[in-house]
């Protein structure tokens, strides 16, 4: 049965059966290094949170990808040094992941013996695999969603749809046909798109265990050994090490973590969640209204002082004309 | 050369006492019981959701604890008391945060559970009455999030309550009565605050103990099912021990749930609104986000009006939770291989994408409520 798995198994089972279990086995490494660095102010997220996990989660093909995507379609996932390094530190992390998934992979569903470094050469195979694929990907399935959703748009506006309802569709059901439609389409595309990547890293995988000898113990065998490669040989010396850096980190964290709520960084801050004052129409007409009232009645009475004070001014000059001094000559009069 | 063992040796302290319990009450045969369940086809990442539902549940008794000591469960002080927590307390903005985060993980938890099992069929028998009181915690893990919103005492939290109780009120016969007794009168007041903490931190915690342990005996009487591929001897020959295998996945997973937790604490900290006023003035009344696809369910026109108020808000949910009990004694087919099951699949495809369906569009819905 073994023998007809190895050869029935697609590039696509290949891939997927590597590489989810390896970002998987990768993440809570790399969630205890994001999380220090988001206590520590170093890293701020934009709105897309889930892509920014997604990316940190596939990190073997994302990691020369992310920055590509970054600087190629102007794509900003957030702010702060704690980006670029944990994509750094993500790189150790990921190589080692691979090699512990991919050789228990090769030995108990391919019967394949794991050559050695295996780990980085598929590592690096795959970090070139995303450089290139993710980026079109990126683009695609951006594109195909706006296509579909201007198109959904104009769907929901047909005039066919509109006799179904007297007043047209209503907004929810608009809404839902809406997302339903560009939904479907752009997630379509997603999977589609998924596959063939994760395929091509099948491919890559599957030429790697073509390469290998074969494994010689039977099934039984095979079982027991990617247990025990999975094991490890100082079980007590491996927890007491995980205790210690357990609490070491829980320390790091607590001595870290802000007292108050922490402050976004101008990039990232959150719309302030506030209820605007309840706007009365007619209140503000007629307020307004009195306001204008009020400003022209002043308006009046500054334009009567002016003229008043005019007045005099030209009573005066008369009065002194009269005294022996030559008058000034009055404003459109000739002298 | 190895160093002979000396044969009269004294025992350690720690010995002695370890001994003392044993002698006592069992305690190495209840060890051994505990520890060393077979779990058949080895351990897998996908079981460790109930553990992490476990994890969730204590980290969640913990931080309320804590926010405990500074919130006043009354209509004067509970918006100025969850104030104070976020800006004065040290560390308060993190409790409250992680606590109001830590009540959606166990929203998504447990629906992780819930499809893990249906998906691998572990709900047939032998296994009914284990997925009926993991129903029955469903709804309390429900009744925590919906009890526990209201307690910030915000324009959000007032108004979501109040049109969560309205719709409660148009259950036949019960409605009213149920809507009364959960307001404490016939408008949402005061009483309504003082019931829903009770609620919160004294019944639903008291329930959620005692079906969680009932949950778990009946685990252990019927055994893990085990996965639904391969032959009998390949699941036997993978066979792993609860502990350390199933024990150490199960502790990895709570780890990055915690995490997680803890990032979208630094990502979105708690922000109330203004304090809750019987005047909603221009706020638009929404529920917490894993109710938002119901609530875009219920705007679609066929839900309007008395009847189709009725058909949405009470009959659809009420059928659907009927058929989710009476599903392990109507489906009796052994088989447990999903992909042998195309109606579980396929229904449980469409369940998973109206939820996440619905929801996006209650969040574009938000630009048209004016």
């Amino acid at each position: 049965m073994m023998v007809d798995e190895r050869e029935s198994m697609s590039p696509t089972s290949i891939g997927l059966g590597v590489l989810w279990p390896a970002c998987w086995t990768g993440l809570p490494i790399k969630l205890v290094f994001a999380l220090l660095a988001m206590a520590m102010g170093l890293m701020q997220f934009e709105g897309r949170l889930a892509i920014a996990f997604l990316m940190l989660l596939a990190s073997p093909v994302t990691v020369f990808a992310v920055p590509i995507i970054t600087l190629t379609f102007d794509s900003h996932f957030g702010e702060g040094i704690g980006m670029p390094l944990l994509f750094l530190l993500s790189i150790p992390i990921d190589i080692w992941a691979l090699g512990v998934v991919s050789r228990t992979f090769l030995l108990e569903r391919l019967g394949k013996e794991p050559p050695d470094g295996l780990g980085l050469a598929l590592w690096w195979k795959s970090a070139l695999v995303g450089a290139f694929f993710m980026p079109v990907m990126w683009f695609l399935v951006s594109t195909v969603t706006e296509v579909a959703i201007s198109t959904s748009r104009s769907l929901a506006e047909m005039e066919s749809l509109r006799f179904v309802f007297s007043t047209g569709l209503p907004i929810a059901e608009r809404i839902g046909l809406e997302v339903t439609v560009w939904g479907s389409v752009s997630s379509a595309v997603l999977i589609v798109l998924l596959v063939i990547g994760v395929s091509i890293i099948g491919r890559i995988i599957r030429r790697t265990a073509e390469a290998a000898r074969p494994a010689p113990e039977n099934y039984q065998g095979l079982v027991t050994r990617w247990d025990l490669e999975r094991v490890p040989a100082d079980q007590g010396l491996l927890l007491t090490t995980f205790t210690v850096a357990g609490v070491v980190l829980a320390l790091l964290f607590w001595a870290v973590l802000p007292v108050t709520t922490p402050h976004p960084h101008e990039c990232c801050k959150k719309p302030e969640a506030k209820v605007q004052p309840p706007f009365k129409p007619l209140e503000t007409l007629n307020r307004d209204e009195q306001l204008i009232a009020r400003l022209a009645a002043q308006v009046d009475v500054l334009e009567q002082q002016k003229a008043e004070a005019e007045a005099g001014k030209n009573e005066k000059g008369m009065g002194k004309v009269q005294g022996g001094q030559e008058a000034l000559p009055l404003p459109g009069r000739k002298p | 050369m190895e160093q002979p063992s000396v044969p009269n040796a004294q025992p350690t302290a720690a010995e002695r006492f370890i001994a003392f319990l044993d002698a006592r009450v069992g305690l190495k045969e209840m060890q051994a019981k505990m520890l060393n369940e077979p779990v058949p086809g080895g351990s897998r990442w996908a079981y460790v959701f109930g553990s992490i539902l476990l994890f969730l549940f204590l980290m969640q008794a913990v931080t309320g604890i804590l926010l405990m000591f500074y919130y006043v469960p009354t209509a004067d002080h509970a918006y100025a008391s969850t104030q104070y927590i976020i800006h004065e307390v040290d560390y308060g903005w993190f409790l409250l945060s992680y606590h109001f985060w830590g009540s959606s993980a166990m929203a998504v938890c447990v629906v992780a559970h819930m499809s893990q099992v249906f998906l691998w069929g572990a709900y047939k028998p032998p296994r009914e009455l284990l997925w009926v009181v993991g129903l029955a915690l469903f709804g309390i893990v429900i009744g925590f999030g919906f009890t526990g919103y209201l307690l910030p005492w915000d324009q959000r939290a007032y108004w979501a309550t109040t049109v969560g109780v309205e719709i409660l009120d148009k259950t036949p016969v019960l409605g009213d009565f149920m809507a009364r007794f959960l307001k404490g009168g016939p408008t949402p007041g005061q009483l309504t605050l003082s019931r829903f903490f009770v609620i919160h931190v004294m019944i639903l915690p008291a329930a959620l103990m005692v079906l969680a342990g009932l949950h778990l005996f009946l685990f252990r009487v019927a055994s893990p099912a085990g996965p639904f591929k391969g032959t009998p001897d390949e699941i036997k020959a993978k066979t792993d021990y609860f502990f350390p295998r199933q024990i150490w996945k199960d502790i990895v997973g709570m780890a990055v749930v915690f995490a997680s937790i803890c990032g979208l604490t630094f990502w979105e900290p708690v922000v109330l609104l203004e304090e809750a006023t019987p005047d909603p003035g221009d706020y638009h009344p929404e529920p917490e986000w894993y109710f938002l696809f119901y609530f875009q369910l219920l705007r679609f026109k066929m839900f309007s009006g008395e009847f189709g108020q009725l058909l949405g808000a009470v009959a659809l949910p009420v059928a659907f939770m009927v058929l989710l009990v009476a599903l392990p004694f109507f489906d009796k087919d052994p088989e447990r291989n999903i992909f042998k099951r195309p109606v579980a699949l396929i229904s449980w495809i469409v369940v998973m994408v109206i939820m996440a369906l619905f929801t996006v569009s209650a969040v574009i819905n938000r630009e048209f409520l004016d």
